[in-house]
């Protein structure tokens, strides 16, 4: 048996610490096993989208495999290479299906081939019995595995956690009060099997562009921007006056 | 009109009109000639004839034409080849005329001129003595230069070798006609050279695998091929090559053939890989009542760089394995149809909506010089801008309500424009007294709703710029 062939077993792999999953945020997000991303409200995949890539985008390179369905491609649109990070050290092979079936097949089959380093899959629908054979598949071979799905996706998962994901007013832009600023998402963990008592704990997230930190942002903070625009004249009359 | 044999023995000829043919048999069966559906089953037997030589080619509306050179010493010799090359066309069901001959003239004429009795082989170097008592009309003339040498009393082919060329040319309308005689008879006898246009060019590698019972079982099938497969690809190694395309074909006894093909996206030869991309598709291998003969050929082949594979994709020089990439490309490609598998390539432009494409992975990864990014870029991109019905908007900034896919969106915030010019060097005027669209300004901003969602609209146009009507507005993308 060739080296080859153990790798494509998963028997063997290169050095990598085990997956330990930590009780606290993000729960394992980015690491081996599946994680599933689901808009809360028909137009949130743009949050779901955002929240992927803040979350696990950045430290990930060489090749992923990005599989989406055609439904979705046509609804919501495509991610522009622009918008995915780390562009000179990255191969992004995009598989174009049809149904969330092939889909799925397609995202294990790049699992077990040992050519990518994440498997995002943007499919309409997951089972159970899909979502176990992918993670079984994920924490065999070491890829992780994110499924993003849409709204109307529930019930039963063998995923290691399903978030919510949810578009909330951008944070104040302190350059201009009138634009918005960096972008704020309610994230929701619905399921989580590392920490089951977490379940149902909701994030105010704000993701920084330029810092690339993703932070939790307190619920008073995460409020709608004050008009700060009108104090500001305020304080300039009394400072004339 | 055309006639069977059985037509032909009441003195029904080809040729004959249909109200004549009645006349002489009242009872007589007839149909309409149905071209297309003759064409469809003669280039089925000629996907079947490939079983003898891969050179196979249309010869007509009736016949096939197949060069056989190199080839009769696998079936031990030109006559078996023949003998069994009609045993197996009796076996299938086909009535034939079958002949050899040096050139393809001469075995046209052979083919139709002789009768059905033994097949006959006609030497290389003796088509004049062959041919010379086989009637003219064999000779793949038109019905006009017949008729003119039936009228001279020519009508064995025998007759033209002794006829001086100058006095023949003479007795002809034009000169287009006499050079076609001339022609067709240098060509039947070998001094003048006549192309040859096989259906499908010849595969560059072949494994063979004659059956000696009948396969009817996928099973069977599949282990056909697994002993293909490994020849195949020893023998390619041997080479130090590797192929790109593969096709599996199985031939029937009965006078079909079927044929799956797969592709990779860089040369290949591992037996493991080839199998599991036919894996998908043998299942589409109709058995029927038995295949008596299975074949594999290469084709695409090229030489096969010799190094050792990464440890690891994120160990290789590029960050990932360029071989693991293409060897799953190809299983998702096999399975799920060409061009399932995508990259997206950026180009040095700047209108959004042009600077990525996408192209069908094809085994390289394409380096392209890209435009560096000025403004903030939507983590989704609509495939193309929809257009909006704006509310109410001010001549020289954001809409503050616009409607996208029905619903009415209140903009809280607002950043831009960033300006976007056209590419005006690719816009070609409308032609004089036509309207066409002129190229306009876009100018692109960051826009916030009282839902808390983000979307990147744009303008197309400026007010009073006199390019067309008032300014349109699209939604291009959406932001995080």
């Amino acid at each position: 048996m060739d080296f080859a062939t153990l790798k494509a077993k998963g028997l063997v792999r290169t050095a990598m610490a085990p997956p330990a999953v930590r009780a606290e945020f993000p729960f394992g997000l980015g690491e081996p096993g599946l994680h599933e991303i689901a808009e809360s409200a028909y137009g949130d995949r743009a949050a779901a989208t955002g929240f992927l890539l803040a979350a696990i985008g950045q430290g990930v390179c060489g090749a992923w495999v990005w599989v989406r369905q055609t439904s979705i491609v046509l609804d919501t649109g495509e991610v522009p290479e622009a918008a995915l990070p780390g562009l000179s050290s990255r191969l992004r092979l995009t598989v174009q299906v049809r149904t969330a079936q092939a889909g799925l097949w397609a995202a294990e089959e790049a699992v077990v081939s040992g050519a990518a380093n994440l498997v995002i899959a943007e499919v309409e629908q997951s089972d159970f019995t899909s979502s176990r054979r992918l993670t079984l598949a994920s924490t065999r071979h070491g890829v992780p595995v994110v499924l993003v799905l849409p709204y109307s996706c529930e019930g039963a998962t063998a995923a290691a956690s399903r978030w919510r994901l949810a578009s909330r007013p951008s944070a104040p832009n302190r350059h201009d009060p009138h634009a918005p600023g960096h972008p704020r998402w309610r994230a929701v963990i619905e399921r989580c099997r590392a920490a089951p008592s977490a379940t149902g704990q909701a994030f105010d997230l704000e993701w920084n562009d330029e810092t690339l930190s993703l932070s939790v942002v307190s619920g008073l903070a995460a409020g709608p921007a004050a008009p700060p625009a009108a104090a500001d004249e305020n304080r300039f009359r009394l400072q004339a006056g | 009109m055309a006639a069977n044999a059985s037509a032909r023995a009441v003195g029904i000829e080809p040729g004959l009109r249909l109200t004549d043919a009645k006349a002489t048999l009242p009872d007589l069966l007839s149909e309409e000639i149905d071209r297309a559906a003759d064409l469809k089953a003669l280039t089925g037997l000629a996907a079947w004839m490939v079983r003898f030589s891969p050179l196979v080619a249309l010869d007509g509306e009736d016949g096939l034409m197949m060069e056989t050179t190199g080839c009769d010493h696998l079936f031990g010799g030109e006559a078996a080849l023949v003998a069994g090359m009609s045993r197996r066309l009796v076996q299938a069901g086909h009535g034939h005329r079958i002949a050899m001959a040096g050139t393809p003239g001469a075995a046209h004429a052979l083919a139709r001129g002789t009768g059905l009795g033994e097949p006959p082989v006609l030497p290389s170097g003796r088509e004049a003595e062959g041919l010379a008592h086989l009637p003219m009309a064999t000779l793949r003339l038109s019905p006009e230069a017949l008729t003119l040498l039936r009228r001279f009393g020519l009508t064995r082919i025998g007759q033209l070798y002794e006829i001086d060329r100058k006095a023949l040319t003479r007795r002809f309308r034009s000169r287009q006609a006499a050079d076609a005689v001339c022609l067709r008879l240098d060509q039947a006898l070998g001094r003048r050279a006549e192309p040859f246009a096989p259906l499908r060019p010849p595969p560059e590698h072949v494994e063979c695998l004659p059956c000696p019972e009948p396969l009817t079982s996928t099973e069977g099938i599949g282990d056909g091929l697994q002993q293909l497969t490994e020849r195949l690809c020893s023998a390619l190694a041997v080479q130090g090559l590797g192929a790109q395309g593969f096709m599996f074909s199985a031939f029937r006894s009965d006078g079909a053939a079927s044929a799956v093909t797969v592709n990779a996206a860089r040369p290949v030869r591992t037996p493991d890989h080839v199998l599991r991309l036919f894996r998908e598709k043998i299942s589409r291998i109709d058995a029927g009542f038995g295949i008596d003969l299975l074949m594999l050929e290469a084709s695409r082949t090229g030489p096969m760089a010799p190094g050792s594979r990464p440890l690891s994709g994120d160990l290789a020089g590029t960050g990932f394995d360029a071989e693991a990439v293409s060897g799953l490309a190809d299983r998702i490609t096999a399975r799920l149809g060409e061009g399932s598998v995508i990259l997206t390539v950026r180009d040095a432009r700047h209108p959004p909506d042009k600077a990525e494409r996408q192209v069908a992975y094809a085994g390289q990864v394409p380096e392209v010089e890209a435009a560096p990014i000025l403004g903030p870029r939507p983590v989704r991109m609509l495939n193309r801008p929809e257009q909006v019905s704006v509310m109410a908007q001010v001549p020289d900034g954001p809409p503050l309500q616009f409607v996208w896919r029905r619903r009415l969106r209140k903009v809280v915030r607002a950043d831009g424009p960033e300006r976007i010019a056209p590419e005006w060097w690719t816009y070609l005027p409308p032609a004089p007294g036509e309207r066409g669209r002129l190229p306009r300004t876009r100018d692109y901003y960051r826009i916030e709703d009282s839902d808390g969602r983000r979307y990147w609209v744009f303008r197309e146009g400026l007010y009073g710029d006199d390019r067309g009507m008032d300014p349109e507005w699209f939604v291009q993308g959406l932001f995080a």
